[in-house]
Parts: C-alpha cells; sequence; structure tokens
C-alpha cells in the first residue's frame, strides 16, 4: 500500500469521527429542541394575553397609578437585556441577535457606548462586550428553562434600575421561534410600556400571535372591549389600583422575559440542530468523495503493480 | 340567554375558553360573580374554586392565585395553576396539602418558606374542595 492511500484512509477516519460527532450533537439538540418547543408553544397564550393586559392598562393609566406606568420624557440611559445561547456551533444564532441589539441600540441613542447591558448566555455577552459595550451583569442561562423563577433575579434587577431612574428604557434582545427552520432575532421594548413608540413591533411574541402584532390590533381590542355607545371605560380595580398593579405588573413583566428565554431557548436548539445536521451532510459528502479516490488511488496503485510483474516476468523471460 | 366571552389560561396551557353565561370568581375582596355586560375591571386572584355556568350546567376549576381581566364581552383569567374539577385526585390533593401542613409545624421555617407553604396549602384546600364537589353531583 502506498502512503498516498494510507493518508486518504486516514482522512476518511478522521471524517468519520467527526461525523459521529456532529450527529450525536443533533440528536441531542433534536431532543433538546423538542421539549423547548413545548414550552414555548404553550406559555404563548399566556404571554400574549397578559401584554395586551399590561398594554391596555398604559392606555387609561400612567405614571401616577403605579410607577412602572410611567412615560420618560427622555431617553437617555438605555438597558437591553441579551438572551444567546452559552455555547456555539448554532450558525448564525448569536451573531445576528448581536447584531441586531447593536443595530437597534445605535437607532435609539447614536450608538453610544453608555448603553448598558445584561446578558443572559455566555456567547452574546463575549461578542457584544468585544464591541465595547458595558456588561452590568451576566445571568446564567439555563439550557431548558423549568420555570419563570430562572428569570426572577433579572426580571427584578432591571425593574428596580427603572424605578430608581438609572434607566429610561428597558430593551430585551432574544431569537424569536418562528418554525423549526426559522428564527427570526428581534428587540422588543418592555419599558416603560408604550404604544406610541416608533418599533410597530410592540412585542406579542410568537407565529399564533402575529395578529397582535401591530398598534392597530392593540386599538381593535381597546374599540371592541372597552368602549360602548361612545363612552370608552376605565378599568376599576378591586380592592385598589396600586395593590393590584403592585403584584400585577411585575409578574407580567417577568413573564415577557420568561416568554423571551423560551423563544430564545426554542430558536437556540433549533439552530443548532439544523447547523449540525448540514455537518453532518458535509460529513457524509465528503467521505464519500474521499471513498472514491482512495478506490481510484488504490486501483492505480494495483495497475502499477501488475505493469511491474509482468515487465519483470517478461525481463525473465528474455 | 346573553353570553360572554371566557379565558383562562396558565403558563403551561390554556385551560379552558367558550362563551359563558356566567362567572364566579375568588378574589382578594371575596368572590365576585361576572355577568354578561360587567363594566371593566381587573382584580387579584386568590386561591379558591372558580364556577362557571353554561346552558343551565356549572364547571369548576380550582385556582391558585393569578389576575383576572374583566373587559365589556369578555373575561380573562391568567392565572398560576388552574385545573378542572375532572383532572384533580383528591387523595393525592389531600396527601399533598398533609406534608405541607406537616413541614410547616414541624419546622422552623423563615418567612419566606412559610408564605410559600401557606400558599401551597390554600392551594391544596381549593383543589380538594373542587374534587369533592364534583363527587357530590
Amino acid at each position: 500500500m502506498s502512503a498516498n492511500t494510507r493518508d486518504i484512509l486516514r482522512r476518511i477516519k478522521s471524517v468519520n469521527n467527526t461525523k459521529k460527532i456532529t450527529k450525536a450533537m443533533e440528536m441531542v439538540a433534536a431532543s433538546k429542541m423538542r421539549r423547548a418547543i413545548n414550552m414555548v408553544l404553550a406559555t404563548r397564550p399566556y404571554a400574549n394575553l397578559s401584554w395586551k393586559t399590561v398594554l391596555n392598562l398604559s392606555q387609561t393609566e400612567d405614571g401616577k397609578t403605579h410607577p412602572l406606568l410611567a412615560k420618560k420624557e427622555e431617553e437617555k440611559t438605555i438597558l437591553l437585556i441579551l438572551i444567546s445561547s452559552n455555547r456555539g456551533l448554532c450558525g448564525g444564532y448569536n451573531v445576528q441577535v448581536v447584531n441586531k441589539a447593536i443595530d437597534s441600540i445605535k437607532k435609539y441613542n447614536g450608538g453610544e457606548k453608555t448603553t448598558e447591558i445584561m446578558t443572559m448566555g455566555g456567547k452574546g455577552a463575549s461578542l457584544i462586550s468585544r464591541n465595547g459595550y458595558k456588561i452590568v451583569a451576566d445571568f446564567v442561562k439555563p439550557d431548558l428553562a423549568s420555570g419563570i423563577f430562572e428569570v426572577s433575579d433579572l426580571a427584578k434587577m432591571a425593574m428596580k434600575g427603572f424605578l430608581e431612574n438609572k434607566y429610561d428604557k428597558i430593551m430585551v434582545a432574544y431569537t424569536d421561534f418562528v418554525s423549526s427552520l426559522k428564527q427570526i432575532p428581534r428587540v422588543k421594548q418592555l419599558l416603560p410600556i408604550d404604544l406610541e413608540t416608533e418599533d410597530e413591533y410592540l412585542g406579542i411574541v410568537g407565529k399564533n400571535g402575529r395578529v397582535g402584532s401591530t398598534k392597530k390590533f392593540i386599538k381593535e381590542k381597546e374599540e371592541k372591549y372597552l368602549k360602548r355607545k361612545g363612552y370608552s371605560y376605565k378599568y376599576i380595580f378591586e380592592p385598589n389600583p396600586r395593590e393590584v398593579l403592585n403584584q400585577m405588573l411585575p409578574r407580567l413583566i417577568e413573564t415577557q422575559l420568561y416568554q423571551a428565554l423560551l423563544e430564545a431557548n426554542a430558536s437556540e436548539h433549533s439552530a443548532r440542530m439544523l447547523s449540525m445536521r448540514n455537518a453532518s451532510d458535509a460529513a457524509k459528502e465528503m467521505i464519500d468523495d474521499l471513498t472514491l479516490y482512495y478506490n481510484k488511488a488504490r486501483q492505480a496503485g494495483v495497475t502499477s503493480e501488475i505493469a511491474e510483474i509482468s515487465s519483470g516476468a517478461m525481463m525473465a523471460k528474455n | 340567554m346573553k353570553t360572554i366571552k371566557f379565558e383562562i389560561v396558565t403558563p403551561e396551557k390554556t385551560v379552558f375558553k367558550k362563551d359563558i353565561n356566567q362567572i364566579t370568581i375568588p378574589t382578594k375582596d371575596g368572590e365576585i360573580t361576572v355577568l354578561p355586560n360587567h363594566i371593566p375591571l381587573i382584580s387579584v386572584l386568590v386561591p379558591g374554586e372558580i364556577i362557571i355556568k353554561k346552558d343551565g350546567e356549572s364547571f369548576s376549576i380550582a385556582v391558585s392565585g393569578g389576575f383576572v381581566e374583566v373587559s365589556i364581552d369578555k373575561v380573562v383569567i391568567l392565572a398560576d395553576t388552574a385545573e378542572r374539577a375532572e383532572e384533580i385526585d383528591e387523595k393525592r390533593a389531600e396527601e399533598a396539602k398533609k406534608r405541607a401542613e406537616k413541614i410547616k409545624t414541624e419546622k422552623t421555617v423563615d418567612s419566606r418558606e412559610f408564605a410559600s407553604l401557606s400558599a401551597k396549602i390554600k392551594k391544596e384546600l381549593a383543589r380538594i374542595k373542587v374534587a369533592r364537589k364534583r363527587k357530590r353531583i
């Protein structure tokens, strides 16, 4: 066997090993993806209904009823919550969401580096700090979220910053799960709760909620459910507005963050599964090509050996 | 008979979504009953039993807490947990309640744990009530 064929054999073996790894990762990602998708689909109705309630409230009430409903006059300091993945090997998933986040920061305050970032997921954290943004807190992102408590620390810290006027605006950047083949990075404004943002995308997440993603829809809901015979009603609160909103607003904002985390998880596992599938396919193709080369090289070796033997025999005869 | 749209969702799923005639909800200030054409209202839910009436029939749902939003023509309940009467295993609910009570009396717990245990006991009590009621019918 010549050195050439041995080299090819070695390469086939190494590609095969890589393929085994990518195949295994694909399967792990696939099972995680299924669970993540089930979770994200199950919580969507809750998240969307609660966000609609909050948006409606922001129309009829203001900062006097509850500080979280306050509208800020100036939006100087921004807090951006960035949800990304802990590990790589998931295609353009992290880069896309980070780019989207940076774009929206630039849009709101001209790209000043005063914006503070809170991150969930290590990859996004290292990407955005490389771009010169300041990370004030980094939270552990669970691979599969097991309950709303996973985001409560983050939510508390963000809301505290808003109430203490440290931040005028809080946004969350995450990847919205559309299908296992399509995920869209999005930036959504959490606080202040405001219908009049220029962003048409008001943050009702998910495919099922597409109808609710525009300003028009919220207005329609108001027309339909809060107005009768030209008179528009206000919500009454029992026992009193402050007590109800004290319980309700933090919880609903937390829900939004949790939903964003679930969307991001479903997207991440889908993205990873897809990129691992592509890698496995590429490895298979490569093995096929290499096997063909190997066979050709072996054939050439055999032919040349026969030629040598026969020419040797001829020599001996003469 | 006039109907009102009703939807109850938890973070896990949509539990019930139908047009109904009347609904009784346990809130912080006591039970309220909502009929069609109620004025918009937002209130805090406490652990207890929701009773829904539709075409003469009534259903029970055990809830553990959350919020209720009444707007004209529509009632939305955002519950932390909600179970239909037929989903509750009374025996297990009873056991869960006993366990929680035992921990509460035996161990010295901090105030946060105490609050969560009390909430759990209330929740299990509501579940037991709903499950028992169904048995009687």
